[in-house]
């Protein structure tokens, strides 16, 4: 038994006498009318929000009667339990975590022995029986996983538009020159595909008139100051909806990627690592937008098997 | 009694405290900043919209039988004001462009927001209060577009009957990409901004979709017709001008940004204060320990 | 009447012997440990209020027309899933309150337990014999902000439903398994109609039972364990000193869940949060400027920012811009942060011996500087998911914000370790710096005799409590001493703990 210096008492070994019993309080009446305060403030809180209730009040009402009485009643309880209980401070022993060389080596002793006796000469038993869960967990993952959705196969690749395809509004009408002045923005689907996360284009009239060439090899692709881009941003698949007609930038409202539209829809900033891809788009006899073709890459971001090329 | 006040602020102030709680203030203060200076930003806005849009139709009423007098008062006022940069007749100088072809919703737009005209050739469009009054405003719109054909007419746009739905819905498609859908604006590309669409006019609100100033798209009759045009100054003007927030503060309509700051700072920041309380020994509590130590001050640290 | 209760209990589950050993728990006084209890509590709050929502949501995304009290949604078409959490809004008694308390408690939540993680990473709590607490932890953190997420998801509003077709686009990003991931998650290409039904499962039952569980554990440890403590009088690493569980910490914890409910409660009255009805319904092809996803996936919002516009094209294959800061960052921050405790002991430290008693940050200035470092890292990504709303209340290029983030997420870090790590040594210099100093002090007199003085009057005293005190080196037998229940109580008043 060693006498260590600034040692605290044991709470079992300590007779309720002692200063470490008596209240940490200075002034334990006031301490006493601040505790019971609370709590009355907390009841009136409480019973002040069952009012409310009753009243369907407004969220306010709801949330401060509620909130005032709950943390009053906290506060009450605090007080209590730091100024109107015993002080301490108290020591407790800690075991500590190491176990003893003996008691690792008894604990070993009880696997091996008893298990040598299960397995002596039974081996065989243990192969079938890890060959066996070895396939229930193999094949309990089926049910699980492959149930959950399809396989991706070409989903990602491709978009309804197609030849032919007519540039329609949301609203199912579709879209003449006439319809937009220079400036303007429509988001358009094809006629089969209205409201299409996938298939949505935005329709930008970027001049008066002429066509637009954003790449060499994309002379016909936009005619009568009229051009055509995918809307689904090639970085994390929002849709690019914001557009600055005098700067000819199409901005990406969720990572702020600018696309340069007089340039193919080049990233010129952000995030962005490839440029949003065109529709090729015409105006057919009757005056109506067209798609020339369907694009011709994946639209959206990337993904592992969408292929090397930009 | 000061000495009292001094122990509780040591108490409170105790140097492992100190860090986080200067963090904690300095975090207030901005956020005070942050959300009151949008209402400081109102005195930068046009003059009050209900209040404007009467006095503008009693205006453009006023304005039918007082046709060359106001068309006289318009050109003195263009003279006098615009003409330095947009050239006499507003057909453009090196400064500024001609505004023939605009009509007279757009120079009415430009006007009443305070952006023309600039106080200074070089500066920036910038919203604040409009110079003229909106007869004055009348007069030089009408003036200007009686210069030229084409462009839109000061647009009164007819908000009964208009279906917020339908205005929500076109707002959601249409606005909300550089607006954001509360309306608060945002910031566009190098130095640009969509402006918070608070404190506008119906008039503002129409002739702005379909002139598109600066570098907003311009929504013509293909894209937004004309009764959804009305729909949308109807949901613009009552829903984004008075948002419901019966939830409590609003925090400027910017969502998760404001949010997160507020949980933080406030909510988990509140918890922390509670914490120092609740987990700190208290003074009693540490005399005690002293005084133990003077007890067993044969065999304790002393200091001497 | 209740001993009788309570024998019956007791005979069956020998109550009376384990009772007595947790009424005894002693807790050491300190707020630093209080910390993780604002999470417990939000917890609680999270369960009790998300059982009400539960109530009154319907998962599902098939179409309905809403007709109700917000007129601008008044006969639009919306999911299922959207329409319920209107109502529940404005039609359901409570239902707003409620939601918002659920939600800031969310905030709240994951705060603490960040903030949490922070106290044990800088006091060196994570030493062994915590090592797997602290993986526990680490644990709880990615369900906690993963859950977060999911909830934030499901009612489907415009600015959520953005976030979702983000993750999908992650997901997506990952190599070899990603689109196969991507589309079994979601039950085909995107948006597909399966998300909402089976983000709300896994919100409100799966993870929340992984939670309960991994906490039981945390918790659990805890109690094994007993606390650490800071180095001060009387603490040693074989005991634990402070005040007991009761009544002392039954009142004080009972009472701090009361009153981290009460804030939170405060804060849901007062704060609107996440006004859905003002976002609209959510459509794929609409979307609002200021789209941020809650504060603890900022980090990553801010990653996927900042990070530059590459992408790395391989044969037939691509690793997409968002793998980098969407999997790759999250994935090694958390394999840094479960692997910290033993890269530090054998790197840093190469001390494996068990510890209770703590660190204070300034102890280990290596630990200390490269923690503020990466937190600094962190801190900056987080800010950088709000580029955007800075840049229109600085009035400031967003290009500039941006470029700033950019260098600030590199530069920041850098600048941080050497502050710390001075600071750290400067501390440790200054032996008076950042301790509170004593109310009462034991002078001598020339005679010899001792006596109390005020530590105000005493003029040159630097000494302070918090300095560690010389303790007898204890003998880490295995076998602790039983305490027997004979206290030594002599005239000079010491106590004694017989061993």
């Amino acid at each position: 038994m060693t006498e260590t210096t600034n040692e605290h008492p044991d709470l079992e070994s300590v007779s309720l006498d002692s200063p470490q019993f008596e209240v940490a309080a200075k002034n334990i009446k006031r301490t006493e009318y601040v505790t019971f305060g609370s709590f009355i403030i907390s009841l009136i809180g409480f019973a002040a929000f069952g009012a409310a209730y009753t009243q369907n009040s407004p969220n306010y009402v709801f949330g401060l009667t509620i909130g005032i009485g709950l943390f009053f009643f906290g506060f009450g309880l605090v007080s209590w339990g730091k100024y109107l209980m015993p002080q301490g401070p108290f020591s407790e022993p800690r075991p500590l975590m190491e176990t003893t060389e003996k008691e690792k080596e008894l604990l070993k002793a009880d696997f091996t022995s008893r298990g040598k006796v299960a397995i002596k000469r039974r081996s065989f038993l243990i192969k079938a029986m890890a060959a066996a869960g070895g396939v229930f967990g193999i094949v309990a993952a089926f049910p699980l996983i492959r149930s959950l959705g399809p396989l991706p196969k070409n989903s990602l690749m491709t978009t309804k538009w197609r030849k032919g395809s007519y540039l329609t509004t949301i609203y199912g009408d579709r879209v003449k020159p006439s319809d937009m002045e220079v400036g303007g923005i429509l988001t358009v689907f094809p006629e089969d595909d209205l409201g299409s996360a996938i298939s949505q284009t935005i329709l930008l009239r970027v001049q008066e008139s002429g066509k637009v060439v954003t790449m060499p090899g994309r002379e016909d692709w936009a005619p009568d100051g009229f051009v055509a881009f995918s809307k689904v941003c090639t970085h994390a698949g929002c849709p690019v909806g914001l557009y600055e007609h005098l700067e000819q930038l199409l901005v990406c409202p969720c990572h702020q990627s600018m696309f340069n539209v007089k340039d193919g829809a080049m990233p010129i900033f952000g995030p962005a690592p490839r440029p949003l891809p065109q529709l090729p788009i015409y105006i057919d006899s009757n005056g109506y937008f067209r798609a020339r073709a369907g694009y011709d890459e994946p639209i959206g971001p990337g993904f592992w098997t969408r292929g090397g090329t930009a | 009694m000061v000495e009292a006040v001094e122990l509780r602020l040591r108490a409170l102030f105790k140097p492992d405290k100190i860090v986080y709680l200067s963090m904690l203030t300095a975090s207030v203060v901005l956020m005070v900043q942050f959300f009151f200076s949008a209402n400081a930003g109102a005195t930068l806005r046009p003059h009050s919209s209900s209040h404007a849009s009467t006095q503008t139709q009693a205006a453009a009423a006023a304005a039918v039988g007082a046709k060359t007098p106001q068309l006289q008062e318009g050109r003195t006022l263009f003279d006098e004001n615009c003409s330095s940069c947009h050239g006499i007749d507003a057909a453009g100088s090196k400064l500024a462009p001609s505004l023939h072809g605009l009509g007279a919703g757009v120079v009415n737009l430009w006007v009443t927001s305070g952006w023309m005209p600039l106080a200074n050739p070089s500066a920036e469009p910038a919203r604040k209060p409009a110079l003229f009054d909106l007869s004055q405003t009348d007069a030089i719109s009408r003036y200007v577009a009686s210069l030229s054909n084409g462009g839109i007419p000061i647009l009164h746009p007819n908000l009964k009957g208009a279906s917020v739905t339908e205005g929500f819905s076109i707002f959601a498609l249409n606005c909300a990409p550089c607006h954001t859908i509360t309306g608060a604006g945002d910031a566009l590309s190098n130095g640009l901004y969509a402006p918070p669409l608070h404190g506008l006019t119906a008039t503002q609100v129409a002739e702005a979709v379909r002139s598109g100033p600066n570098n907003m798209p311009v929504f013509a009759t293909g894209e937004i017709s004309k009764s959804q045009l009305k729909d949308l100054v109807a949901y613009v003007t009552e829903y984004i001008e008075h948002p419901t927030n019966p939830g409590g503060f609003a925090l400027g309509g910017v969502g998760p940004v404001a949010e997160g700051f507020i949980g933080l700072f406030i909510g988990v920041g509140l918890c922390l204060l509670v914490a120092f309380w609740i987990g700190d020994r208290t003074e009693k509590e540490d005399k005690h320990h002293d005084a133990h130590d003077a007890k067993k001050a044969g065999v304790g640290a002393i200091h001497d | 009447m209740i001993d009788a209760i309570y024998n019956w209990i007791d005979n069956r589950l020998a109550l009376s012997k384990s009772g007595r050993h947790l009424l005894n728990k002693i807790f050491p006084d300190h707020w630093s440990f209080m910390i993780g209890e604002i999470a417990l509590y939000s917890f609680i709050v999270l369960l009790i209020s998300g059982i009400f929502l539960t109530l009154y949501f319907i998962p599902s995304s098939a179409t309905v027309i809403y007709h109700g009290a917000y007129k601008p949604l008044d006969g639009t078409h919306v999911s299922e899933a959207y329409a319920s959490t209107i109502n529940l809004t404005f039609a359901v008694r409570g239902g707003l309150f409620m939601r918002q308390l659920h939600h800031w408690a969310a905030n709240i939540f994951i705060g603490s337990i960040v903030v949490h993680m922070l106290r044990v990473f800088f006091t060196g709590a994570f030493r062994r014999p915590r090592e797997v607490n602290w993986m526990i932890g680490a644990t709880l953190l990615i369900l906690a902000i993963f859950n977060g997420f999911l909830g934030y998801s499901i009612p489907d509003d415009l600015v959520s439903g953005t976030g979702i077709r983000i993750a999908f686009s992650i997901l997506e990003s990952i190599p070899f398994v990603g689109t196969n991931l991507a589309f079994f998650l979601f039950g085909g290409n995107y948006p597909g109609t399966d998300i909402i039904p089976r983000f709300f499962i896994l919100h409100v039952l799966i993870l929340p039972l992984v939670i309960l569980g991994l906490l039981a554990g945390h918790l659990g440890m805890l109690v094994k364990h007993k606390h650490t403590q800071f180095k001060g009088r009387g603490a040693r690493n074989d005991n634990v000193v402070g005040s007991p569980l009761w009544p002392n910490y039954a009142a004080k914890a009972g009472g701090f869940f009361f009153l981290t409910t009460g804030v939170t409660a405060i804060l849901a009255a007062l704060v609107q949060i996440n006004p859905i009805w003002q976002y609209g319904p959510y459509v794929p092809y609409k979307v609002s400027y200021a789209v941020q996803p809650d504060w603890y996936m900022g980090w990553l919002d801010g990653a996927l920012r900042v990070m530059p516009s590459w992408e790395i094209h391989l044969p037939g294959h691509m690793i997409p811009n968002v793998f980098f800061p969407g999997i790759l960052l999250p994935g090694v921050t958390f394999t840094l942060i479960y692997l910290w405790p033993f890269v530090e002991s054998k790197f840093i430290t190469h001390d494996y011996s068990e510890h209770h008693l703590l660190d204070r940050p300034r102890d280990n200035p290596l630990r200390t500087a490269i923690g503020s470092a990466v937190f600094a890292f962190y801190f900056v990504l987080f800010g950088a998911s709000a580029t955007d709303v800075l840049a229109n209340y600085l009035q400031v290029s967003l290009n500039v914000v941006l470029w700033t983030f950019r260098i600030a997420c590199i530069v920041i870090p850098i600048i941080v370790f050497p502050v710390a790590y001075k600071i750290c040594l400067e501390l440790q210099a200054a032996p008076g710096a950042g301790k509170r100093k004593r109310h009462m002090i034991i002078v001598r007199d020339e005679e010899g005799a001792y006596h109390s003085v005020d530590s105000e009057e005493y003029a040159g005293y630097t000494a302070s409590e918090l300095d560690p005190v010389d303790i007898e080196e204890v003998d880490l037998q295995p076998e602790i001493a039983v305490l027997t229940n004979s206290a030594d109580t002599g005239d000079d008043g010491v106590y004694r703990v017989p061993r």
